[in-house]
Order: C-alpha cells, then sequence, then structure tokens
C-alpha cells in the first residue's frame, strides 16, 4: 500500500545499524538524568539544579512575610509593597529573610539599597523600617482581612545614605 | 531483552519522523528566543549589589551586569534562536540561544528567590543540543536517531511534574490537597505578581469544594504524568491538563508559567499529525462540497 503524500510509513523498519542513536547522546542523557534526579529527589537547589518544590509547602492562615514600612518625621507610616518598586527590587523579600542572622553592616546595606527606591515612592520617607510580619488571614463580615503583627528587624535613614556618599 | 529494559529503550530512544523532529527543534528555538526577547532582563541592570544573590552558575558575579551587556546577550541569543529556526548552523547556533537563556534566566534568579519559571523549557531543550542537524524532512520513516531528542525531552518533562507533586506529598502529605491549602494559597495569593482575575482566586479560596477540587486536579496531574511514558495515547490529553493548569495559575495567582505551557504543548503534541488529520478533515469536507454539487439533478 502506498502512503499518501505527508503520510508516515508506520510499518517501515529502519535498518537497526543505520538507525543508531549516537553514543555521545547517551552519554549526554546520562548525566542530563544524573543532574536532574539527583537534585529532584533529595530536594534541594542549585539553579539550575533544582529540587522542583513549587508550592510544596501546604498554607493556613498564617504566613510569615518581610515587609518595609515607610515612617514619616510626624511618625505616620505605611506598608510599602514590593510590587510598587521597580523590577529589580522585587524579590527583596529573600535578601531581607536573611537579615536576622546577618551582620549590622549587611542589614545596613539591604536597607540602604531599598531606600532610594522607597524614598522615590514616598519622597516625606525620614525612616525605613524592614520587619517581619507574623500576618494573619482572618475572615470578617465585610470578608477576609489581613491582621499584620510586624517586628522590626533594622531600620535606616536618608541621611545614612548621604554619610556612606560622603 | 527483559520488558523493563524494553520499556526504557522505547522510552528514551523510540523513533520518531524526521519531520516532527524538526517542528519540535523549531518551536523549542521559537520559544528560546521569544523568551530572550521579550523577557525584562534589561531592567535588572540596575539592582543595587546588596539585592544581589547570583546563583550557583554565575557565581563569580558580585553584581549585576550592565544594561549594555544585558541587550547584548539578548542580541545574540536572538539572532542565533533565528539561525537555528532557518537552520543555519543549527547545532551552533541552537547551543549559543540556549546558553544566552541560561545566562538570562540565571540572571532573573539572581536576586534571592529560587526560580522555575524558565527551568522547564531549558531541561527539555537540553538533549536538543546534540539532535542530527542532518533531517530530510521528506524521509516519512520514523527512526531512533530523529526520535531521541523528543523523547528525551519528554521524560525529562514528565520527571519534572512528577518531582513537583511527589516534594508536595513529601513535606506536606496528602493535607495538600484534603486540607485547607488550597484555600489559603488563593486567599494569600502570590508573594510575587499580581493575580489578573482576583474575583475568580477569592471565589475558589471561599468555597472549599473548589479548592480541594483544584489541589487533586493539581496533584492528580503532577504525580501521574509519568503515566504518558507508557500510554501514549494520553500525552495529548495531559499536555492540555498541563496548559489549563498553567493558563489558570496565570489567572488567579498571575505567575508566568506560560513557557512551561508551551514547553508541554509543543512536546507532547504531535503536529505534523495533527496537520494531517486538519488536512484530511478539510479534504473530506472538500469531498462532500464537491460530491453535493455535482449531485445528478433529476429530469436533467
Amino acid at each position: 500500500m502506498s502512503a499518501a503524500p505527508g503520510d508516515v510509513e508506520t510499518d517501515a523498519v529502519p535498518d537497526a545499524e543505520t538507525d543508531a542513536v549516537p553514543q555521545s547522546a547517551r552519554w549526554l542523557v546520562g548525566a542530563l538524568f544524573i543532574l536532574l534526579l539527583v537534585p529532584g529527589l533529595v530536594g534541594f537547589d542549585l539553579w539550575p539544579l533544582t529540587g522542583w518544590r513549587l508550592f510544596s509547602l501546604a498554607r493556613d492562615e498564617t504566613q510569615t512575610l518581610w515587609v518595609l514600612e515607610a515612617v514619616d518625621e510626624d511618625g505616620s507610616s505605611r506598608l510599602v509593597d514590593v510590587e510598587e518598586l521597580p523590577l529589580r527590587y522585587r524579590h527583596a523579600e529573600w535578601p531581607m529573610a536573611d537579615l536576622p542572622g546577618a551582620s549590622t553592616a549587611r542589614r545596613q546595606a539591604v536597607c540602604e539599597a531599598l531606600l532610594g527606591a522607597v524614598v522615590d515612592i514616598e519622597p516625606a520617607t525620614a525612616e525605613l523600617r524592614i520587619a517581619r510580619d507574623r500576618a494573619r488571614l482572618e475572615k470578617g463580615d465585610g470578608g477576609w482581612t489581613v491582621i499584620d503583627d510586624l517586628e522590626v528587624i533594622h531600620t535606616c535613614r536618608p541621611a545614612d545614605l548621604e554619610v556612606g556618599d560622603a | 531483552m527483559t520488558r523493563l529494559r524494553r520499556w526504557v529503550d522505547e522510552a528514551l530512544w523510540g523513533p520518531e519522523t524526521a519531520l516532527r523532529l524538526a517542528v519540535v527543534y523549531a518551536g523549542l528555538s521559537v520559544l528560546i528566543g521569544l523568551r530572550i526577547a521579550l523577557g525584562s532582563y534589561r531592567q535588572l541592570a540596575d539592582t543595587p549589589p546588596a539585592l544581589v544573590d547570583p546563583v550557583p552558575i554565575l557565581g563569580w558575579l558580585d553584581r549585576m551586569p550592565s544594561a549594555e551587556v544585558i541587550v547584548g546577550i539578548q542580541v545574540v541569543g536572538v539572532l542565533a534562536a533565528v539561525a537555528a529556526v532557518l537552520r543555519r548552523n543549527p547545532r551552533l547556533a541552537f547551543a549559543v540561544a540556549w546558553l544566552c537563556y541560561l545566562v538570562l534566566a540565571g540572571l532573573r534568579g539572581s536576586r534571592g528567590k529560587v526560580l522555575h519559571n524558565d527551568l522547564l523549557l531549558l531541561w527539555a531543550s537540553a538533549p536538543f543540543l546534540l539532535a542530527p542537524v542532518a533531517v530530510d524532512v521528506r524521509d516519512r520513516i520514523a527512526r531512533r536517531r530523529y526520535g531521541w531528542p523528543i523523547r528525551v525531552a519528554m521524560v525529562i518533562t514528565a520527571l519534572v511534574y512528577f518531582l513537583a507533586g511527589y516534594h508536595k506529598l513529601r513535606r506536606s502529605g496528602i493535607d495538600w490537597v484534603l486540607g485547607d491549602n488550597m484555600r489559603y494559597v488563593m486567599l494569600w495569593g502570590p508573594s510575587i505578581g499580581e493575580a489578573q482575575w482576583e474575583s475568580m482566586a477569592r471565589w475558589v479560596g471561599e468555597h472549599l469544594w473548589a479548592a480541594k477540587a483544584s489541589g487533586a486536579f493539581i496533584l492528580g496531574v503532577e504525580i501521574s504524568f509519568p503515566v504518558v511514558l507508557v500510554v501514549r495515547r494520553l500525552q495529548a490529553w495531559y499536555a492540555l491538563a498541563a496548559v489549563f493548569l498553567h493558563v489558570t495559575t496565570w489567572f488567579v495567582l498571575g505567575l508566568d508559567y506560560w513557557a512551561w505551557a508551551a514547553t508541554v504543548a509543543l512536546l507532547f503534541i504531535d503536529w505534523p499529525a495533527v496537520a494531517r488529520w486538519v488536512r484530511r478533515l478539510s479534504r473530506g469536507t472538500a469531498d462532500v462540497r464537491e460530491s453535493r454539487a455535482t449531485l445528478p439533478v433529476p429530469g436533467a
């Protein structure tokens, strides 16, 4: 039976000798599977090697967040969402999460790195606080609300930037 | 040869046609080119050094490269991807595009958080670094030398989904589905990004049955994904399920996993077969139309 143009000859068997998978391909595939499966099964990350732990920890009504609190001269404050900052600051929660065990110099460096971007959107900022927020989600009459519980980890002021620049 | 060994041999090194290889190769090159061209990498240039935490393969960086360097990598990567699609020195072109994409995705992930958005495409494309370059698309015989890059990419993809499900069970147990987990995933929303359809996320979060059904669907698809390596007729269905999963994730959590959706659809749907099916269908419709037009008219 002849195949129509473009159809696949499913019954045709190619010559096994001329249709071999090259040895280099077998080596590459072996290496790829080791690099994929070892971190994948153990569960560690050495990007691009990864444990593929996407959303793997079950969430509940509490969550630890890392937040920025901009404080004005008069003491009024507001939480600044990192999503409001330019793209390069949007993953700042992860460096902030490492601060409790970090040196004062490191805390100050991260705080100052964020301060300039916060001042750009909140020019009246007199102090920036990096805080751990043990937030809780509660259902009220008007729907779900987040109850914040802030613990300030580090504070920096625009004057610190000027000292650093001097 | 034992049955298991035969099955592994078929799953990894089974035959495919030259046309399917060419389509997947070009498709992956297009995807890599689009990710390089459309990704917001340039904006990373002025990241303060204190917020830079380079991924291990870029561990020698103490700060982000300048915007000029990043744009340069993007230009080279896009040109290489175009050359790979046009099959101009395809092996070198594909390797350069893949490497540029790896570096750019690595830069994006060098801010503390482990990012997975680009990893499936990077991993699934890796076997194609050694894919055969002398491909005669008129060759209609399915051959192992054309098939192995596609088959290996399929196995990698199936394992990636399985591992994502495995870690959910390992770290949270079946409570990941049966508990309140998905309710709170929806109500808390993403830690990065914004939901495109916030009311939908809230609706799922407020209806526990919908939250649990979503959890069961996600874990079910992930953990059972390797089934497609045994039951090949399920491949297109799993591809559609994965596309649905990633599209809804974008709507309710705003997370950019379109590279995953496109990679799965490209690998697990036999596009040349779909094209043949559409051609046959349209030929059939045309034949019916023609036969209606030439129906003998009584009395003529």
